[in-house]
């Protein structure tokens, strides 16, 4: 049976706070929709996985985008990629301020430039005829909240981390068997001053290749990029571990070997997928054959149809 | 348990009126890195120690001598991995800081919660643990300042560049120690004028470089868009992993990466037993190895000249 295309997105690895979890798996379900939309248009797994990227970057609930946490200095540094499996075409961006899609931006990087990107610096974002949006338009009260309370003394930034909605991304394969990744965060509450986790960095934040599959990553960004988690779990794939088991042996070697909790989403080329973590929850949904699968906490698999409003 | 040092001095078709004194670099290098495990550094200390001394050696495109961006400014990225523990520091697109990796980006190792750096923050956590920055004019070299004009008057794109000679060379070292600890360290300027902020594959972890006790320890040169999409040195170690040795691991992944995204590299590799190996695709590739009271070293394919190395 034809399990193409795919599209699996996921809103975050942590611990999210009960009166956050509604909006959190409805978010994720409606990006899915979104991106799922293009794929059964015929449209590229890039596209999709661009678009419902870009849909979680637009909702203030997600550490993405707007709604991204502030660092130290109480401002917005946001870091994304995007990476195609055909060629291997990739494109992020790190520490960038005042954009409101920055997986937008990552993809003209990949389209337009040789070069990787500006660090930083929205000279290429203009260029590209991005605006600029003002900074206080990305900042929601709640980051400002959690930043407040990270700045006393005794506040453990790991664990405020995983107190949040964390970062989003998303992997799909479409109905010509390429795949595709996408990942965006605003990074670690009340981090350094341009502190780059893993997001951008390729292998670590996403990876994606026609031969073997594609992963988007989240949770704690210094241990995933000390396991370059994306591109480990695509190592157990081509040894012919199948999706869930080469996510759930990257994850554990991540536990065991550097102390870190988090989670992903796996898609092979030929459709299978998984959306597997190792924190309490990550909140993540999948579309394949007109159908939607969701859920939040460990062991739980909703599925409805794709067109049910809800 | 023996302990090895490697260096690399960049992976390019460097020009005869650099080659010789390329080979000088390396073997320099190779003789500090060795001399610091000798003293009872470890293989953290080694590589650092390495890549100071290529950084501080005008002849080779990191630190001094570094390329120009755009800007005409110098911008400079680098990475470093202890194979004991995973930890990491790495720092990209600093500013007229001499020396960064070993100073900055072991001190994002060490001294902070994360693993990488950029932009101006990499450069204000430079100057909170007081380390100087120097005037742009202090790292340009009239070499760089000249190709830089030159290339500003016409416009060349990055494949061209590289094929046409001209492209970038990084600098790197790997070590395993006598306690069989391994470790990386790779630095460079990144291509001459190239965008501003641009981040090649050297502080990428994973592609520049990386360091596991459990497999080995790699740094990576050559065209850096080709390497991040091969994510490199973790391809190499994967196929260590898999029981292939360090040479062919190294040569098999140079090939994938020629075959798939034509680009062209080097790589020196180091395993916790001992192996080590410098294996490179472009036309040459500056390297040299201390291991058992020998210095090796070599510039040409296949050439594998050696000395002794007293300490």
């Amino acid at each position: 049976m034809d399990l193409l295309p795919v599209l699996v997105v996921h809103g975050g690895a942590g611990t999210v706070p009960r009166e956050r979890s509604e909006q959190s798996v409805s978010g994720v379900r409606s990006a899915a929709r979104a991106g799922y939309a293009i794929l059964r248009g015929g449209g590229s797994s890039m596209d999709a996985v661009v678009e419902a990227v870009a849909h979680m970057e637009d909702n203030p609930s997600y550490n993405a985008g707007c709604g991204s946490v502030l660092n130290v200095k109480g401002e917005i540094e946001m870091d994304a990629i995007v990476m195609d499996g055909k060629a291997l075409g990739s494109g992020a961006v790190s520490a960038v301020r005042n954009v409101a899609n920055p997986v937008r931006l990552a993809r003209l990087v990949m389209d337009k430039v040789v070069f990787y990107p500006p660090c930083g610096q929205c000279a290429f974002a203009q260029e590209m005829g991005i605006s600029e949006v003002p900074p206080e338009s990305l900042v929601t009260e709640y980051s400002r909240m959690r930043w407040k309370k990270n700045l006393e003394p005794g506040a453990n930034p790991v664990e405020s981390q995983m107190g949040k909605m964390g970062t989003v991304g998303a992997v799909a394969v479409d109905r010509e068997g390429n795949v595709a990744c996408a990942t965006s965060t605003g990074g670690m509450l009340n981090k350094m001053e341009g502190r780059v986790g893993d997001t951008p960095c390729i292998g670590s934040g996403g990876y994606a290749d026609n031969q073997v599959g594609a992963v988007s990553t989240t949770g704690h960004g210094e241990v995933i990029m000390k396991v370059t988690l994306a591109r480990l779990i695509l190592f157990h794939m081509e040894q012919g571990h199948t999706v869930e088991e080469a996510s759930d042996m990257g994850l554990a070697y991540m536990k065991s070997r550097v102390d870190g909790l988090g989670g992903v989403v796996t898609v092979g080329p030929q459709g299978n997928w998984a959306a597997r973590f190792s924190s309490l929850q990550m909140a993540w949904a999948a579309a394949q054959k007109d159908s939607l699968h969701y859920g939040l906490y460990a062991g739980e698999h909703f599925t409805q149809s794709i067109d049910d409003p809800h | 348990m023996p302990a090895v040092i490697v260096v690399h001095g960049g992976a390019w078709a460097i020009p005869n009126n650099l080659a010789q004194d390329s080979v000088n670099g390396v073997k320099a290098a190779a003789r500090e890195g060795m001399s610091v495990l000798k003293r009872g550094g470890n293989a953290v200390d080694a590589v650092e120690g390495a890549v100071r001394t290529l950084e501080n050696n005008c002849v080779f495109n990191a630190g001094h001598g570094a390329a120009l961006n755009t800007r005409g400014e110098v911008e400079l990225d680098a990475i470093i991995m202890d194979g004991r523990t995973l930890a990491s520091g790495a720092v990209s697109c600093v500013k007229n800081i001499a020396n960064p990796v070993m100073e900055k980006a072991r001190a994002v190792m060490e001294k902070t919660v994360h693993v990488m750096l950029t932009g101006q923050g990499a450069n204000m956590f430079a100057e909170s643990i007081g380390m100087n920055t120097v005037p742009t004019e202090m790292l340009v070299t009239q070499n760089e300042r000249k190709e830089w004009e030159k290339h500003k008057n016409y416009v060349t794109g990055v494949m061209e560049d590289f094929n046409s000679q001209w492209a970038h060379d990084t600098v790197g070292a790997v070590a395993v120690d006598s306690a069989g600890n391994v470790a990386c360290a790779t630095s460079t300027g990144g291509i001459r004028n190239k965008m501003v902020g641009r981040v090649g594959d050297s502080p990428i972890i994973g592609c520049g470089g990386y360091a596991d006790n459990s497999s080995g320890a790699v740094s990576c040169t050559g065209h850096g868009e080709s390497i991040l999409k091969v994510t490199l040195a973790r391809l190499i170690l994967s196929h260590i992993e898999q029981g292939k040795s360090v040479a062919e691991a190294s040569r098999v992944s140079l090939k994938y990466m020629g075959d798939r995204v034509q680009g062209a590299g080097g790589a020196i590799s180091v395993s916790p037993s001992g192996q080590w190996a410098a294996t490179f695709t472009t036309e040459r590739m500056a390297w040299a190895a201390v291991h058992n009271y020998t210095l090796w070293y070599g510039l040409d394919p296949d050439e594998n000249l050696k000395e002794p190395f007293t300490y």
